[in-house]
Formats: structure tokens, sequence, C-alpha cells
């Protein structure tokens, strides 16, 4: 495991912010509009985009119309299956590597 | 969504030559069940290249049994590179994804890469149908670290 999975669970270790991954899971959402749907205050909801951010989970940009209005979308267009495939398929071969680098270095 | 990999290096004390053969060779005996990343519902069963080399497959044999082809080998190049398919039974049939496996000599050792590739090849709903499940993937990856960490302080 490295440093990337870590992150990406502590960004995950907050109901919030799971819900929040749930959401933009669905489609992208301004801030404004995921504070509403989860009942926070503006500045709270920021503090979750920002986690979920360094998290490598969501990524934000400016619609063309507007560059006044933040939009967030799951990281890549990633979905939450997809990151949760990747990390569990990093744990796997992180696993067996360990594994294998046991068996190889006994056998010298 | 092209591109979605899994990386995951490792350096081992032995020549490329030494780590492949080990690789492809004694992977029944290396490759180490988890409860938490299982092959199938059966669990991992006992891996191994059949036949060796570039035209053979990997498959594994369960306790009861049955086998499951889980890929082709696509590269065999002994010192260099193994690259296969892999399919899990929980995939749908004709969905696939891909492993790469390079061996490259770093001072009188070996570092292994294990590139997984692939996603995209399977359809969303294979994995959406069963929800989000972030708890499960939750409690999965803690018991992993925790796993992880108690077989490190075990060895020092």
């Amino acid at each position: 495991m490295n440093t990337r999975v870590d992150s990406t669970l502590a960004a995950l270790a907050d109901p919030v912010r799971r819900r929040t991954v749930e959401l933009l899971g669905e489609r992208p959402r301004s801030a404004g509009e995921l504070a509403g749907e989860l009942g926070l205050a503006p500045p709270a909801m920021s503090r979750h985009l920002r986690a979920l951010k360094e998290g490598g989970l969501v990524e934000d940009g400016h619609p063309d119309f507007d560059a006044r209005v933040r939009i967030y979308n799951l990281k890549d267009g990633a979905t939450a299956e997809l990151r949760q495939w990747l990390a569990e398929t990093e744990a796997m071969w992180t696993h067996q590597l360990a594994a294998f680098k046991t068996h190889v270095e006994r056998s010298v | 969504m092209s591109g979605a990999a899994v990386i995951v290096a490792l350096r081992v004390g032995v020549s490329p030559d030494v780590a492949f053969a080990a690789f492809a060779n004694d992977i029944g005996q290396w490759w180490k069940s988890h409860p938490l990343f299982r092959l199938s519902r059966k669990g991992d069963g006992v891996l191994r290249f059949d036949p060796q080399g570039p035209e053979g497959r990997l498959v594994t044999r369960f306790d009861d049994g049955d086998e499951w082809e889980i890929g082709l080998v696509r590269h065999w190049v002994p010192g260099e590179r193994l690259a296969f398919g892999w399919r899990l039974p929980s995939f749908k049939a004709g969905q696939a994804t891909e492993v790469d496996v390079r061996f490259e000599a770093v001072g009188g050792e070996t570092r292994v890469t294990v590139e997984h590739r692939g996603w995209d090849n399977i359809p969303q709903e294979h994995a959406a149908r069963h929800g989000f499940e972030l708890m499960l993937f939750q409690r999965r990856l803690g018991e992993f670290w925790r796993m992880s960490l108690k077989g490190m302080s075990e060895r020092l």
C-alpha cells in the first residue's frame, strides 16, 4: 500500500465525504449544490471537498459559461467502483508481491 | 477512463532470471490467499502456468478439483517480462483485465513491477450492482493494514 491509497482512505473516513463521493458518482455538482443536499454550511462543505481533493478522489473545474462557478467531479471520471477496484487490486498485488519476495529470497 | 491501472513494484534480492523463474514456476507456492482479496468464492486455489511458456495460460485449481482459467499468457520472456490475461469468476463472459510483470536488474537485485490494467473492460453495472459498499471497503482495507503491520512486526 502506498501513500496514495492511504490518503484516499483518510478522505473516505468521514461519512459526509463518502456521501459526497456517492453524489458525485451520479453526476458533477457545484459546492453549493452539494452543501444543499447534505445540509451543510458552505465552509464545512469546502473543508470536506478539500480533503477529497487531497485524497485524489475529486477534482474541480469551471464550466465554459461561467468562470465563477466551480464544478466538482470524481477525478478522471472515476466512479467509486473503479476507485474500489483500483485500491483492492493494489492491495492484493502488494500482498502477493510481498509473499513472492519472501519465497524467492528464502530459496537463495 | 482508458489507462486505469494499478502499479505495484518491489525489489527482490535475486537476479532477474531467478526472479522470473520463481514467479512463473513457483506461483503455486508463493501465492498466498488473502481472506480480503479472494479470487473467487472458493478462495484462490493453487495457481500455475500451464504449460510453462509463451503458449501457456494461468490456471487455478480449487480444493474441490474444479479449475478456472484466469488468463492466457501474452508475453513470456524469461528474465524480463511475463504478461497474462486476468479474468475472475465474478467477471462476465468476454470481460478481462491484463497483468504485465516486468523484471529489471537493479544492482545485484531485481525490481519486480506488476501493472494491472483494464478496468475499462468491466462494465460499471458489474461492480455497481452491489452498491457502493464503502463501509465494507474500509473495513476490508483497514483489516488488510492491520494484518500487514502485524506481519511486519512479527518479522522484526
